[in-house]
């Protein structure tokens, strides 16, 4: 990269200079100049153009000069781009199986916009498909051939009115959250949904009420004139009273420890308590939280699909390439079409299943051949267990226990 | 853990695998730039040399008057003032695309800085890779108002080609209307680096021509096509190639002939082939890659994050909408899941669980902790139960049994 960025700040350098321009004036000097002679004294004419002759082919050679320097400058700036791209080559165009689902991905694009807040740009989006859609389909009416099936253009690609609607409620509640630490929308949402949250076992509602009760204590006096409180513990025990009894079943601990901080005001600082006061992050914390929250309660994964596929894509593709090219040079073909053959080092983040490769066959469980565990508790895929145990007893490969095929039970990861 | 430090080592050499284009294409257009500099220069060079020399050898001669000496010093003048202006217009030119690339080396050169995959600036960086990726493909497609828009909100104009792909946009649509004008243009701007194409655009779109002539059946119409065929077809191809004889046998038929390869020649679906051949050559010549870059990441990814369990009959236990301390893996999000059903999904040679995994009766699978923790913060299960997340089933504690995964 060091040796690209060499090349190009000569190649930068040499367009500032404009050498070039600077040999084409000189030329159009030259001529002036001798018409200039000329015109004052036509006997010159003679002269002057014969000993123009030399000086502007020489300018010209000078031009040419300064073009070729250019250019090898640029073929210079070429062989440093070979170079850091050498032997990688983007993958092959043989079969794109996504082009054929351009719908999907045009669905997938459009609910990333609406998940990023880029409502208008969305919006412009949609409003492009609907009018190629159209454009296609009065293309098709007009020319008789090639009668596709009408289905497939009519296919749900488009995120519908709803989802609009919650994304954009999305936005609006963390835009007040972040941008004017308005907590209350955020909080009335987790109340509507009080239910389907408690069922995951989710705190939100309790974090935001909590922060909320952080966020009035450390606001404004309401009589900042009279006597010197730091902080205004008056709101946020009002707060306290008013809003925390239906929490006290579920965490009377954390509302005990909140109400307890109180006494040491106006010394929170040296509190044991300090720690649920100062905390910087809190605000990003309960915006992450309620994202992953509100996307979720839709069947959504919290961060953009899109995102975490491509980036993952941008990981995994130098040892897809480099299998791509070992695959050619040796001409062996994958036989299984449903698995990759190698392993792609993902950090730990992008794994989001559990994953059982079972340790007799070394093969992912599926449907099909699903975990099996054995009675000591060990578990391996359901086609291990049938060759093992030939409808007989035997041993686990891992213990010493003896169990049947009819002991083994199905587990779910 | 090595495993796990070497998985997020960022690799900046064979991370900018999808980066080419970005540098790749502005200096593709540099070079064009730079080849009409030389033409222009070669052509006044061409010009003034030897209209020197006459004007000298004339007056040598005495066979011009002074004013026609003058006249043709002018006329030299005002040809080189021409080419300078010309000039200074394509240094402009060269001076937008080399600021440009620096900004492009510059993006590129942020990525040698980041250490790690798990890094907050990773994150930062992929993200704008993304918008760049989601442009491309807006502009592949033809969606040009939407990734001007995308473009511009997220900042990004400068490392994005909107200009390069509205042009050949409205080329395609040209041709889609019927219309070889726009695209014979091109190819005359093109014309030296079109000789290294194995394409023969110019030909088809010629071809294309002469058979619009040809479709009329208009006996004069049908003697003009001969002409154009004189002029750009049989120049530009062997004469007795199988072109030039299809072309030749098609003036006896009429469009709604069944004979092949006449039929196809007459039908429509050929602006069809134009337009495609067209889009081919364009991003040839540019080195742009065939297919959109979000295409070949993407299919990428959804085979490296896909696992069996993302389109399995049965909920996964370890990652799903149900509870609260797992995310919804992106495979199974409504966005992507169709999208991966037939993709290949990842390899693994080993198994990767929760730690301290338990089994419940019904054979789900959960790492203790967080099963426990689950059940504490739901309010309506009582100590000493659990509540199975993705069921919603309530099991005594004493239930859980210790599994072994290997």
């Amino acid at each position: 990269m060091d040796l690209v960025e060499k090349e190009h700040d000569r190649l930068l350098k040499r367009v500032r200079t404009s050498q070039g321009i600077n040999n084409v004036q000189a030329t159009i000097d030259l001529l002036q100049s001798a018409r200039d002679t000329i015109a004052a004294d036509p006997n010159q004419a003679a002269v002057t153009l014969a000993k123009l002759q030399n000086p502007v082919k020489a300018s010209f050679n000078a031009i040419n000069d300064s073009l070729k320097e250019t250019h090898g400058g640029l073929n210079k700036y070429t062989k440093s781009l070979d170079k850091i791209f050498k032997d990688r080559p983007l993958p092959s165009t043989e079969h794109d199986a996504l082009s054929e689902q351009e719908h999907l991905i045009n669905r997938a694009i459009a609910m990333h916009l609406l998940r990023e807040g880029q409502f208008s740009v969305a919006a412009t989006f949609l409003s492009e498909i609907a009018e190629k859609k159209a454009l296609m389909q009065h293309c098709e009416s007009s020319s008789s051939a090639s009668p596709e099936p009408a289905s497939l253009l009519n296919l749900d690609e488009v995120p519908s009115h709803e989802i609009r609607k919650e994304f954009a409620s999305m936005y609006y509640i963390l835009s007040q959250m972040k941008e004017r630490k308005n907590l209350l929308p955020a909080i009335e949402w987790s109340r509507e949904n009080r239910e389907a949250l408690e069922a995951r076992g989710s705190n939100l509602e309790f974090e935001l009420c909590r922060l909320q009760f952080v966020w009035l204590y450390h606001g404004e006096s309401e009589n900042p004139g009279g006597n010197h409180v730091p902080g205004n513990w008056r709101a946020a025990t009002a707060y306290a009273k008013r809003e925390f009894h239906t929490f006290l079943p579920r965490y009377l601990r954390e509302v005990q420890q909140l109400m307890g901080a109180m006494a040491f005001c106006p010394n929170l600082q040296g509190s044991p308590y300090s720690a649920i006061f100062n905390n910087s992050s809190a605000w990003d914390d309960v915006a992450q939280f309620f994202t992953r929250e509100f996307c979720s309660l839709l069947g959504l994964s919290a961060d953009s699909p899109l995102y975490i596929a491509t980036t993952a894509g941008a990981i995994a593709l130098p040892t897809l390439l480099k299998l791509q090219t070992i695959m050619k040079a040796k001409r062996t073909e994958w036989t299984s079409d449903n698995e990759l053959p190698v392993e792609i080092p993902l950090p730990p983040s992008y794994l989001f299943h559990s994953i059982f490769v079972c340790p007799v066959s070394k093969e992912q469980a599926t449907d099909e051949n699903p975990p099996m565990m054995m009675p000591c508790g060990h578990v391996i895929a359901e086609e291990s267990l049938k060759r093992l145990s030939k409808g007989s007893r035997f041993k686990c490969p891992y213990c010493p226990n003896e169990s049947h095929m009819k002991d083994a039970r199905k587990v779910f990861l | 853990m090595a495993a796990e430090l070497t998985s997020i080592k960022l690799n900046p050499e064979s991370h900018l695998i999808l980066d080419q284009p970005l540098l790749r294409l502005p200096h593709e257009l540099a070079r064009r730039n730079f080849k009409t500099v030389q033409r222009v220069v070669e052509r006044e060079k061409e010009y003034v040399l030897p209209a020197l020399k006459e004007a000298a050898n004339a007056s040598l001669s005495n066979t011009h008057t002074p004013d026609q000496t003058l006249a043709a010093l002018d006329a030299m003048i005002s040809r080189m003032q021409g080419l300078k202006r010309k000039m200074q217009s394509l240094q402009e030119e060269e001076k937008k695309i080399q600021t440009q690339s620096r900004k492009r080396i510059q993006h590129l050169e942020a990525l040698y800085n980041i250490p790690s995959l798990a890094d907050v600036k990773y994150d930062q960086w992929s993200r704008v890779r993304l918008d760049r990726l989601l442009v491309d493909h807006m502009l592949r497609s033809g969606y040009s108002e939407s990734a001007k828009q995308l473009a511009k909100e997220r900042d990004i104009e400068g490392l994005v080609d909107l200009e390069v792909f509205t042009q050949c946009q409205r080329v395609v649509e040209s041709l889609h209307r019927g219309e070889t004008k726009e695209a014979l243009q091109w190819c005359g701007e093109n014309k030296a680096a079109l000789k290294k194409s194995q394409h023969n655009l110019e030909f088809e779109l010629r071809l294309q021509q002469y058979i619009e002539m040809v479709r009329t059946q208009d006996p004069s119409k049908k003697i003009d096509a001969i002409n154009h065929a004189r002029k750009y077809l049989v120049s530009n191809q062997d004469p007795d190639s199988k072109e030039i004889q299809r072309a030749a046998g098609m003036l006896v038929f009429a469009q709604d002939t069944r004979a092949e390869p006449y039929k196809t020649f007459f039908s429509h679906d050929r602006w069809k082939f134009l337009s495609d051949l067209f889009i081919q050559t364009h991003h040839e010549l540019l080195s742009l890659p065939s297919q959109p870059l979000l295409h070949i990441a993407l299919s990428a990814g959804l085979s490296a994050l896909k696992t069996p369990l993302c389109h399995s009959a049965y909920t996964s236990s370890s990652s799903n909408s149900q509870s609260t301390t797992t995310s919804v893996c992106p495979i199974c999000s409504t966005e992507l899941n169709e999208l991966a059903r037939r993709m290949p999904y990842a390899h693994h040679s080993k198994s990767y669980v929760e730690g301290d995994p338990i089994v419940l009766p019904n054979g789900r699978v959960y790492g203790k902790a967080r099963l426990l923790d689950i059940s504490k913060n739901v309010g309506s299960v009582e100590s000493g139960k659990v509540k199975d997340p993705t069921t919603g089933e309530v099991f005594d504690e004493s239930e859980m049994k210790k599994v072994y995964i290997m």
